[in-house]
């Protein structure tokens, strides 16, 4: 083969995925789906918005008051490539389980699907979080030249952080579900055997030891492998040095963030103070009690106004900034094993040329060469569209992210302002004439 | 100036009138009347310059003068537009003349001058006097005082006050051959003076009670205000690093960079508004500051009372023994135990002579003594009736005030939090374009 044909991986950025049919479209073809590039069929693709539920009724996923609440619950992006869905899967419920040897939290795991790969329909499921790190280190083994999305720190230390507080569980939850949703998002990941196992099998059968064996042996071989590459394509040096800045930004948001929330915090103490003053010298005062008092609760106000913020913040913003970290972490350890592939490609290429000089017989390539030549081939492709992949998903993130921390700021702000303003009526009471000189 | 002067004094001073309030007020001594000095003539701390003069230890000194200007209402209203006169002052013959005032009007509550030295400050506030920021809102403090002083019914009528106010040459001479410096002295001394009065008027031990209390709260509200001021400029100066980061992140990225950049710009925007927002509440603080001062005020008129009432009380129980002595010198019964009278019988009494003179002489002092007590009465209850009166007018003008104080402060909390949002909102749509 060619370095030039991908083999039927479905990785292969070649399609685009409009082009793949719908299940819902139109033009109903085969039942049997697949990603492969070779099925030219047209189809109506139904982008994201014009979703509609199975009984044909349109939904209207920009205003979640109207849509389904299963639908919400399925939190649809706004999806700027019109990529069609045919998998989604949630991750909520937490619950607690006491055992004589431990305890521990499991998730419920929520699928709902019209692809033939799977025997149902719906699927749900409970699992905890060694459950989700055996499927990355299967996804990683199996799919060794792909992207995959990280998971949620495994360690914490039991003394500092408490494991089952709701603040510590939610976050986690989230992240298993943003986890979850990238890999049902990928177009070759979302059909792995493993995934499909994960979210449908009663028990896992784990195999945990050979797993972890194969995951050693692989991790080894990719990353740290003895080989040294001549020259890195462009390209991915590009995507290197961006990895590197990009980590180094947002480090430093991560900073101004956690600061923002430590000087609200010390703001908020002086707050706690200063309100009861005013009430303390309502005390003392006849006529000018109800005002003062009236300033002390808008204080008060405030303070729980500022309280909500600085949770909102600590809670949302900061654990998917970090998520982010840990996700470049992984990419750039994909970029490592492709350098790797391809320094293999090129000593054994280098190794052939020489022994086919010595033997001055050059019948063919050695069929050892030409796989590590479309290995790297593989490597490359697949690195790319999941590059491409990536910056998608990631604009996408911090839209949300950044986006969601200006709605919570200014919905500290509108708190704020409904409680000054209903204390300006009780402020003017009794005034002999209303004064509009301070109006601005 | 001097128009923004007349509309602040029309709410300082609670002057707005209505035809039926001046009809009101007429009859009511505790508000102004017409004849107080502000109807007549306009009054404005116009401007702050610097000087350097030598000191009174013949050293170089940089100081800050203050331009008052004065034009008469008559001629305003009679269609002419006269320059106004003007003059230049310190701040310590600002001083002088309130020590005059407080000496020469114990029984009123006389307006305070703005603080001396910048304290409560947070920290970014300059502490120094040589501030322009200070000067401005000192010079604001200045023609507070002058109008609150000028539109009080009793200070308004002070003829030093208008010498002060119309005359820049020979005041301090004038204002110093009043006699008012001894009494000053005697006045600080007998206020921390302790004393025990047996029959306070109650209103006036309550209304020194309030006083404490309003020093004590004022004080303390200007304290943490402070604080909180000091926490919100950190809160807000840090998003200014935002502002920065984005901006470099943005030139990383190709579609999200422009996105990113507009929301720095807003960022640092928002950074930037908390120095004006901060500025303008200082003005909430100088008013919370006049009252903390004008507390001071209150009590020294409650303790002149209690001064009054003792010196009553200690002339009074004078007499009373003066006449007691006198009696038992008449009639030979002692009725209270005395060493003179053990002596007396020890050693045998004084001769007829000796006693006709010292009754003579208690009469004498019994006399005056009445005299005396009659006329302390007298002080007494004119004391408290002008007090009382002066201090209901300042509680009612304390009242209107402090509401207008609070009112001013919710509209400036108002004005913050629509700033907040509207740069929110701004950042967020930047970032919807990313």
């Amino acid at each position: 083969m060619s370095a030039g044909t991908p083999k039927s991986l479905a990785s292969s950025g070649q399609k685009p995925i409009q082009e793949i049919c719908h299940p819902l479209g139109a033009e109903e073809t085969a039942p049997v789906l697949t990603p492969s590039p070779d099925v030219g069929n047209t189809t109506t693709s139904i982008r994201g918005k014009d979703l509609s539920l199975p009984n044909g009724t349109p939904v209207e996923t920009s205003s979640p008051a109207s849509s389904s609440s299963l639908l919400n619950r399925l939190q649809l992006d706004d999806d700027l490539e019109g990529e069609t869905r045919d998998l989604f899967v949630t991750v909520d419920d937490p619950k607690k389980h006491v055992s004589t040897m431990e305890t521990y939290i499991t998730y419920k795991v929520t699928t709902k699907t019209t692809r033939v790969e799977f025997d149902l329909p719906e699927y749900s499921v409970r699992r905890r979080y060694q459950d989700f790190d055996w499927l990355r280190t299967k996804l990683e083994d199996t799919q060794p030249t792909h992207l995959i999305p990280p998971l949620p720190e495994k360690f914490v230390m039991k003394g500092v952080v408490d494991r089952f507080s709701e603040e510590f569980v939610e976050t986690r939850r989230k992240a298993l579900d943003k986890f979850l949703k990238r890999v049902a998002d990928h177009p070759v990941l979302s059909f792995n055997e493993h995934f499909n196992a994960f979210l449908s099998a009663k028990d896992l059968n784990k195999k945990q030891g050979l797993a972890l064996l194969s995951k050693m042996g692989e991790s080894v071989k990719y990353v740290t492998g003895g080989y040294k590459l001549r020259s890195r394509p462009m390209e991915f040096a590009a995507m290197g040095d961006y990895l590197d800045m990009f980590t180094q930004k947002l480090g430093t948001i991560d900073r101004i963030a956690q600061r923002i929330i430590k000087e609200q915090s010390e703001y908020q103490v002086e707050l706690r103070v200063y309100g009861p003053v005013y009430t303390t010298w309502a005390l003392s005062e006849a006529e000018l009690q109800e005002p003062l008092e009236g300033v002390a609760s808008c204080v008060a106000s405030c303070s729980n106004a500022l309280d909500e913020l600085t949770q909102d913040m600590s809670e949302d913003f900061l654990p998917v900034l970090r998520e982010y970290v840990l996700y470049i972490d992984s990419m750039k350890i994909v970029l490592k094993k492709r350098d790797n592939i391809q320094a293999e490609y090129e000593s054994k290429l280098e190794a052939a040329a020489f022994r086919k000089e010595e033997r001055a017989s050059a019948t063919q390539v050695p069929t050892d060469v030409e796989k590590c030549h479309d290995r790297v081939e593989c490597c490359n492709a697949d690195l790319k569209s999941d590059w491409d992949r990536w910056q998608n998903n990631k604009r996408q993130d911090f839209r949300q992210l950044l986006t969601g921390m200006a709605d919570h700021n200014i919905q500290y702000y509108e708190k704020c302002l409904a409680a000054w303003e209903s204390v300006i009526p009780l402020l003017r009471d009794k005034q002999p004439q209303e004064t509009e000189t301070d109006e601005d | 100036m001097a128009d923004a002067g007349n509309k602040e004094s029309a709410t300082i001073g609670g002057d707005e009138f209505t035809n039926t309030e001046l009809e009101n007020n007429k009859n009511n001594t505790m508000v102004q009347e017409g004849s107080t000095l502000l109807r007549r003539m306009e009054i404005s701390v116009a401007e702050a310059e610097k000087r350097t003069g030598k000191n009174t230890v013949n050293m170089q000194e940089i100081f800050t003068v203050y331009l008052i200007e004065t034009r008469s209402i008559d001629a305003i209203t009679e269609g002419h537009n006269p320059a106004p006169d003007s003059l230049w002052r310190r701040y310590s013959e600002f001083e002088i003349l309130r020590n005059y005032l407080l000496v020469t009007y114990p029984f009123i509550v006389v307006p305070p001058l703005p603080e001396k030295r910048a304290e409560f400050v947070w920290h970014k506030l300059s502490a120094d006097n040589m501030d322009p920021d200070f000067v401005e809102r000192r010079r604001v403090g200045l023609e507070n005082f002058l109008l609150r002083v000028a539109s009080h019914s009793v200070l308004s009528n002070d003829k030093i006050l208008y010498h002060f106010l119309t005359e820049e040459h020979r005041w301090k001479e004038v204002v110093y051959e009043t006699g008012f410096q001894a009494k000053a002295d005697s006045r600080i001394k007998a206020l921390s003076a302790t004393f025990r009065v047996k029959n306070p008027d109650k209103r006036f031990t309550e209304m020194k009670h309030y006083s404490d209390e309003l020093q004590s709260l004022t004080s303390q509200l200007l304290r943490v205000r402070a604080r909180v001021a000091d926490r919100l400029y950190g809160v807000y100066k840090v998003h200014g690093n935002y502002g920065r980061v984005f901006s470099e992140w943005s030139a990383l990225e190709k579609e999200m960079g422009d996105g990113l950049q507009s929301a720095g710009h807003h960022m640092d925007a928002y950074a930037a508004s908390v120095d004006d927002i901060l500025e303008e509440e200082e003005h909430y603080a100088d008013q919370l500051k006049e009252y903390l001062f004008y507390a001071e005020a209150l009590r020294a008129v409650c303790r002149k009372h209690e001064l009054t009432q003792y010196e009553l009380e200690m002339a009074s129980s004078d007499l009373i023994s003066k006449k007691q002595q006198r009696e038992e010198l008449a009639t030979g019964m002692v009725r209270t135990f005395s060493f003179k009278g053990m002596t007396n019988k020890l050693f045998g009494q004084e001769t007829p002579e000796q006693r006709e003179a010292k009754l003579s002489l208690l009469e004498e002092q019994i006399v005056q003594g009445e005299e005396t007590v009659t006329e302390k009465t007298v002080e007494c209850e004119e004391y408290v009736k002008g007090a009382w009166v002066d201090m209901q007018r300042f509680k009612e003008q304390k009242d209107r005030d402090l509401r207008e104080a609070l009112i001013g402060y919710a509209i400036m909390q108002i004005s913050m939090c629509k700033k907040g949002i509207q740069v929110w909102t701004n950042a967020k749509e930047c970032f919807h374009k990313m």
